[in-house]
């Protein structure tokens, strides 16, 4: 348990002192290490540039061998974000049986930047955001568009779904975790 | 030897204490003789050397015997090559005399452990030391002959040849290779790693070095996961915990073109075990693994013991023994042993030499408790030679075979007498069981009188009728997939489920309105509201049995012009009967209507009872056929049913009484012609016949193909 504090705080530190682009970090609660409230920016040259998206990060309790459950505390209209307050993310490694305990976090940040760069319609959680991904890329955009400027302008605000996301954890709990956010 | 011990006039002594001072590890030859040292000189080439071994015939036990030169290059095809990194050390021995040195050089005696360099080599070093003295102009020459060794030992003493490889005698073999394991494994406890997972700096004496990967991690971290892991019975979760390790080798091997298929990526007992693990653990991951590999596998073979349950036997997978995940074992030996124990009554001949093999994997043997068995039937072992039915549930059975069962349950009829499942494929419904030759109707599977089968489809003498009055041609296209279900016959078509009633009442009528448009479904709508039925199971009879009415007004022409000569041309208009494939257990048996035998198990007494409902259901329908005859007859006159029934009668109250009496039914149905009364030599041959069909049966045994 020690041990894995101090890694989790080694990786905030890591994070924090050189963040990976566009990402800044910040502990809503200093005491717990387990929870994270992530802002990212749209990248440039995307649909979401300009946007700030907030990500809830929760470490569970034997972080590293477990991953980490990220979920979008911002609307975002995309193939691999679930449509709605939970904000569930499809991202390969986050799968319970892609986890590797040495994966980093920053890595894991890095891994969803990338996919608001570049959409993985494939492998997705909203099947008809992918389909209208693939046929009809000029609707996309401007429904991706859309969003950011109805949900991803101003400072974010990690609260709206912070109920839903914690809800959302406490069910899924212990084993399941990973799958749950994964997959629906 | 300290400071104040040298002698700075003594040459001896000064260089003695420099080279201590460069070389710590220096140590006195002798107690007695200071001037004697010894030192050994690592051979670590800085690039990882090929070093191959000759194959000889005394590979293994070559110290032991110390026979056996090695062959010169005789075997240059079977190479056993190692990327060494580590040689055995040189050891020196080195002797300054009093005379040195001035007088006299250093006396060198150079040696390794074991001896892998050759003795030409060793001697030529030896003699660099004179050599080096003399260059040197008779002086102290000890640091510059130590380091001239250890730049020879760094260029392999110039033993490496143009390939860029290193032979040495096989009989040094397993101590260069134990050394060079040993050699990497201190170095490897000297070196600092970050782990992984806890992005600590480790030593290496605290860290785990993946055997097959190379990556590191700190055994605390690698114990904690593979504990938590297995614990759980997360198996999978049992290899390397670098993020797509086993992906990134993949591309590796096969990018260097190697032949390697897949990546091993599940870790090796052997490894846990050094990491090290448990025992306990280690064990439960062995276990694990085993059963899900077992588990994954859907031809594994439980045990029948119901206390038992344990696995067959099987090449794939063996059983693990102790840490040992099995991938090779031999265990023939004691397979055979048990055959012999569980099977000492077998016929012999089979024991030991097991000359015919018909199926391979028949005998199952249990892995935990050790019971013989046959894998088709789950019986104890009874022997190659025994044709056993597998022991299946229903639910077992696949789609496919379902289906099978479905569609002959649909589309055949059993031959009344041998039970074998028959398919019309075309021609009229008089059919010949091209097993026992058996005469029987295909609608009703009923028995057919050989001299005079059409009877059954024909009025009686005496008036009665059947229930398959008039319907010889019915289905003439044949029994498949376009059939069968508006069809009532057939072996299966009385278990069909409710049929749609509605639909067909709705085809019946237009038959009656405009005959020349039967089939036209369209016309139902104007058609004027059927006679109301007599009761519930009579209407039962109309629904199902309508549309084949309706078929028969619909070839009226064709129909009417077939109705007299067909039936006067017994043998040729037989319909060909098709076997099923499939032929359930037969018993022979006396002709007789109860005799259902269908292979879907259905009793006698179903089968009866399906006969009368058959036969019920066609004369109701025959008697509701004339009602709608005569009330239609001024617009249609030409309705075949007409042209064959000049009489009129309704027979449906007729036919009533019959049903009474199912068990009697096949006499009506056969005799009805009046062939009761004794048997006419084509009759008596064809008992005959029959009987020997029968005895062929019994000795033949029964034919147990199943579904």
């Amino acid at each position: 348990m020690a041990s894995q504090n101090k890694r989790i705080a080694k990786e905030l530190a890591e994070c924090t002192t050189s963040p990976p682009a566009g990402i800044t970090i910040t502990l809503p609660n200093d005491s717990d290490l387990h929870r994270w409230h992530v802002t990212l920016a749209g990248p440039d040259n995307t649909v979401y540039a300009g946007g700030q998206f907030g990500l809830i990060v929760t470490l569970p309790v034997d972080y590293p061998f477990r991953a980490p459950v990220v979920t979008f505390a911002t609307r975002i209209y995309h193939p691999n974000v679930t449509n709605d307050s939970l904000g569930n993310v499809c991202l390969g490694p986050l799968k319970a049986e892609n986890w590797k305990p040495s994966t980093r976090l920053a890595g894991v940040l890095e891994a969803v930047r990338a996919l608001l760069v570049e959409p993985q319609p494939d492998d997705p959680l909203e099947a008809r955001i992918a389909d209208e991904f693939r046929q009809d890329r000029a609707e996309f955009e401007k429904n991706a568009r859309a969003y950011v400027v109805r949900y991803a302008k101003g400072p974010v605000k990690f609260d709206a779904a912070v109920g839903a996301a914690a809800a959302g954890a406490e069910a899924a709990g212990g084993a399941a975790t990973g799958a749950a956010v994964v997959r629906p | 030897m300290a400071d104040d011990d040298v002698d700075f006039d003594n040459p001896r002594d000064v260089e003695l204490s420099s080279l201590s001072a460069i070389y710590p590890e220096i140590q006195q030859l002798l107690p007695d003789d200071p001037y004697a040292i010894t030192l050994d000189v690592p051979v670590h080439p800085s690039k990882a050397v090929t070093v191959y071994f000759p194959a000889t015939a005394t590979d293994d036990a070559p110290v032991a015997t110390g026979l056996a030169p090695p062959p010169p290059q005789g075997a240059a095809g079977a190479v056993d090559s190692h990327e060494l990194a580590y040689l055995p050390s040189v050891h020196l021995e080195i002797t300054f005399g009093p005379e040195y040195p001035a007088e006299q050089p250093p006396r060198v005696v150079i040696s390794t452990t074991p001896p892998w360099i050759p003795d030409g080599t060793i001697k030529r070093l030896e003699e660099d030391a004179a050599r080096l003295w003399e260059d040197m102009g008779r002086d102290i020459v000890g640091f510059t002959y130590i380091d001239h060794i250890q730049q020879a030992a760094d260029g392999l003493f110039e033993l490496v040849d143009g390939k860029g490889s290193l032979e040495v005698d096989p009989r040094h073999k397993i101590a260069i290779l134990d050394y060079d394991i040993q050699a990497r494994k201190a170095a490897f406890e000297k070196e600092t790693f970050d782990c992984g997972v806890c992005l600590e700096p480790k030593k290496g004496s605290a860290c785990h070095r993946m055997l097959d990967c190379g990556h590191v991690f700190c055994v605390a971290c690698l114990q904690d996961f593979y504990n938590s892991a297995i614990k759980e019975g997360d198996i999978t979760a049992v290899k390397c915990l670098t993020p797509d390790c086993a992906k990134d080798r993949a591309k590796g091997t096969k990018s260097s073109g190697k032949k390697r298929k897949k990546p091993r990526t599940f870790i090796n007992p052997s490894e846990l075990l050094q990491i090290p693990l448990d025992q306990e653990t280690v064990k439960r991951y062995v276990t694990l693994k085993y059963k899900v590999e077992l588990e994954s596998d859907k031809n594994t073979i439980y045990c029948p013991r119901q206390w038992c349950n344990g696995a067959a036997r099987s090449k794939k997978h063996k059983k693990p023994q102790g840490f040992n995940l099995a991938e090779t074992s031999d265990d023939s030996a004691s397979d055979d042993d048990d055959d012999n124990d569980d099977n000492a009554d077998r016929p012999e001949g089979e024991v030991g030499s097991k000359p015919y093999k018909p199926d391979d994997e028949l005998l199952a043997i249990c892995e935990e408790c050790a019971f013989a068995f046959c894998s088709r039937c789950h019986q104890s072992w009874h022997g190659e030679f025994f044709r056993c039915i597998p022991r299946r549930d229903k639910q077992e059975l696949t789609a496919d075979e379902l289906a099978s069962l479905e569609y002959m349950r649909l589309h055949s009829t059993p031959c009344p007498t041998c039970g074998v499942p028959a398919q019309k494929t075309h021609g009229c419904n008089h059919m010949i069981c091209s097993r026992c030759q058996s005469h029987f109707c295909y609608l009703c599977s009923s028995w057919l009188d050989p001299g005079n089968p059409y009877q059954h489809f024909n009025e009686a003498p005496d008036g009665r009728i059947t229930g398959c009055y008039m319907r010889l041609w019915e289905l003439e296209e044949g029994d498949g997939d376009g059939a069968g279900h508006g069809f009532a016959g057939g072996a299966g078509g009385a278990a069909v489920a409710p049929p749609p009633r509605v639909v067909a009442i709705e085809d019946l009528i237009p038959i009656i309105e405009e005959p020349d448009d039967a089939e036209d479904v369209i016309a139902a709508a104007a058609a004027p509201p059927l006679e109301p039925p007599v009761n519930g199971a009579q209407q039962v009879g109309i629904a199902r049995e309508g549309p084949l009415v309706l078929r028969i007004a619909a070839n009226q022409p064709a129909a009417a012009g077939r109705g007299g000569p067909r039936g006067r041309q017994p043998a040729a208009g037989g319909g060909a009967a098709v076997p099923g494939g499939i032929i359930p257990p037969a018993v022979p048996q006396p002709p007789g209507p109860a005799r259902g035998g269908g292979p879907a198990a259905r009793g006698p007494r179903a089968a009866a009872q399906r006969g009368a409902r058959n036969r019920g259901r066609g004369g109701g329908n025959a008697g509701l056929a004339q009602r709608l005859n005569q009330n239609h007859h001024p617009h249609n006159n030409q309705l075949p049913i007409n042209n064959n029934n000049p009489g009129g009668r309704p027979h449906a109250p007729l036919a009533r009484p019959r049903h009474a009496d199912p068990h009697n039914v096949a006499g009506d149905d056969g005799g009805g012609g009046g062939g009761e009364a004794g048997l006419a030599p084509a009759h008596e041959e064809w008992v005959r016949h029959f009987v020997q069909l029968a005895l062929n049966d019994m000795e033949g045994g029964s034919d147990d193909e199943e579904f």
